[in-house]
């Protein structure tokens, strides 16, 4: 009896100890020389390899009622199922995900210092490293921060109500694929959400005009070279 | 007499330069150069961001601001000629260098220095506040109050400096052993010259040329500053948009926290719609920031290459007044050294016995 607590009591730490495990550690934030990876280009979405939001919800869910079946992270009673709270902090998350990786195309620059992704309607994701050395975005309503896994790009958002989203971008050998997982946990949920999303390389067709932004005239376009 | 005659062809070209049509400035009154100020852009670059600096529009600012300054002096009457100019010049009467602290549409801090010719500080200090909060008048109204403390005689003795210096640094040769610089970075005259100095003469005159020459910078930075400002208003009136929209922007998330049961889609989409909103509002500033800079910096480029132009003539021309000067140095002092041996001759002949003589 007592053993089978101390076992409980171990895992529960080490499960702890797990889940306090940082998204980007310190080793990640900064790099040597050129940026691991180049993703720069445009990105067009392809639907037949990416994941079906209902069947990562039903492997999220299976592994929502593992979890509260196990006593190493339910306590004691064990628990007959997940409550319909959990679920519909579940569902939460991936409806969130689901409208998060909506954007049919990414066009993605990236420079000596910066890697910009361009989404439609949502602002646009930026992870800048200077000199090599991370730097994150911080305001009153979020953290965002950024790391090399490797060649994996990841970029990290943390709300202050407990969201958290992760995007990791990973590049083909060829460069024509890209894939993106994201993740989102929340305070509610119990287990995390994970999505896939594939992209292909394509060429955006050259414009028509050639434009530049101004401020007194908006936007000036011009068939030739632009000249103000 | 070979090396005046060298000199012919050289001179006429500076008596024909020295010849240009001075404007008139009130005499009386000390002369102001204000110099482009300090972007006051960290070295940095990481901390851009979070300053909320656009280095490129910082540098317009620098040059367009001081004329804010320039104006406001000009207009109470009470300075000889203010000038901005590219780069510092330790021989002006009066030079006022400026950096910017912050500039971000509301907000506007400008740390100025202002320094007459003899080194004296008159002014050292921070002026922020928001935009048009009478800064450029309280920067004026202390340099009047430091003007005010000087007499007459001080103010004569600061253009001497001033006529000094200028003279030092184009001819050290001749003018090098008559100032000395202080511990402290003030300056100390240690002899002058005589009123009817040949060489200062030459170095009035050529002073005088060469302020037709900053005239025509000056002018060309006050096109500058004509043809950029109602943009650079447009950029304010953006940034205090945004400030605005960042206002609103908290404002909305506020009201939205605690309308949602935690967890909820609703909840995680607020929390989401929030941070996202903040960066779009961050976003399309720096949006702006590349439309103003798209605008503004031909008109930028043109103007300073002209600008680099005239500074390039100027130093050309300081190379050759500074040679010319020298030469007519040595050419006077052989001169002078020959009519003392001439006199020493004289005096000698006119002393022997007449028998000698002859």
């Amino acid at each position: 009896m007592r053993s089978s607590i101390l076992t409980v009591l171990v895992l529960s730490l080490l499960v702890a100890a797990c889940s306090q495990q940082p998204v980007i550690n310190e080793e990640m934030t900064h790099f040597e020389g050129a940026m691991p990876a180049d993703f720069s280009g445009s990105w067009q979405r392809n639907y037949l390899r990416d994941d079906s939001v209902n069947a990562v919800l039903n492997d999220a869910y299976n592994r929502l009622i593992r979890r509260t079946q196990d006593p190493a992270f339910a306590g004691r009673p064990v628990q007959t199922g997940p409550s319909s709270k959990d679920v519909e902090a579940l569902i939460a998350l991936a409806d969130l995900a689901e409208l998060i990786t909506r954007p049919d195309d990414l066009t993605i620059s990236q420079n000596e210092y910066e890697v910009r992704v361009d989404r439609k309607d949502d602002y646009s994701m930026l992870c800048s490293f200077y000199d090599g050395v991370e730097k994150g975005t911080e305001s009153p309503y979020g953290v965002e921060t950024c790391g090399w896994n490797g060649k994996q790009l990841v970029s990290h958002l943390k709300l202050p109500d407990g969201l958290q989203i992760t995007h990791r971008f990973d590049i083909s050998t060829d460069f024509r694929q890209l894939r993106v997982q994201t993740t989102l946990s929340s305070s509610t949920s119990k287990v995390p959400f994970t999505i896939k999303r594939f992209y292909t390389k394509f060429r955006r067709p050259a414009p028509r005009f050639e434009c530049i932004e101004t401020l007194s005239m908006k936007r000036v376009c011009s068939t030739g070279e632009l000249r103000m | 007499m070979r090396a005046v005659s060298a000199l012919r062809t050289p001179l006429v070209t500076l008596v024909l330069a020295l010849m240009v049509s001075i404007p008139a400035y009130s005499s009386t009154a000390l002369n102001v150069s204000i110099v482009i100020f300090d972007p006051g852009v960290p070295e940095d670059r990481s901390s851009h961001r979070d300053l909320q600096i656009f280095p490129r529009i910082r540098e317009i600012e620098a040059r367009i601001l001081p004329f804010v300054l320039r104006d406001t002096l000009a207009e109470t009457g009470e300075w000889g000629a203010v000038r901005v100019i590219p780069e510092p010049d330790v021989s002006a009467e009066l030079l006022v260098t400026g950096e910017i602290g912050r500039s971000d549409g509301e907000m506007l801090e400008l740390k100025i220095r202002a320094v007459d010719a003899s080194g004296v500080v008159w002014l050292d200090k921070a002026f922020a506040g928001a935009v048009n909060d009478g800064q450029y008048d309280a920067i004026a109204a202390d340099l009047r109050l430091a003007a005010a403390q000087l007499d007459d005689k001080k103010l004569d003795s600061i253009r001497e400096y001033s006529m000094l210096r200028y003279a030092n640094r184009l001819a050290p040769t001749v003018f090098g052993d008559y100032l000395e610089t202080q511990a402290d970075g003030t300056v100390k005259v240690i002899r002058l010259p005589a009123k009817s100095d040949p060489n200062l003469d030459r170095t009035r005159r050529m002073r005088e040329t060469e302020y037709v020459i900053t005239d025509t910078v000056d002018a060309k930075f006050q096109e500058l500053h004509a043809d950029i400002a109602s943009i650079y208003e447009l950029w304010r009136k953006y940034r205090r948009k945004n400030l605005e929209y960042q206002a609103s922007n908290a404002e909305h998330a506020q009201v939205t926290k605690s309308a949602a049961p935690k967890g909820s889609f609703e909840d995680l989409k607020n929390q989401y719609d929030n941070y996202k909103w903040d960066r779009v509002t961050a976003q399309e500033q720096d949006r702006l920031a590349v439309a103003f800079s798209n605008e503004a910096g031909p008109k930028i480029e043109a103007i300073e290459t002209r600008i680099a132009e005239l500074t390039a003539w100027v130093d050309q021309r300081y190379a050759l007044w500074h040679r010319l000067m020298a030469e007519l140095f040595d050419v006077e002092t052989t001169l002078q050294e020959a009519e003392a041996i001439e006199k020493e001759l004289i005096d000698r002949i006119e002393t022997l016995p007449r028998g000698e003589i002859e």
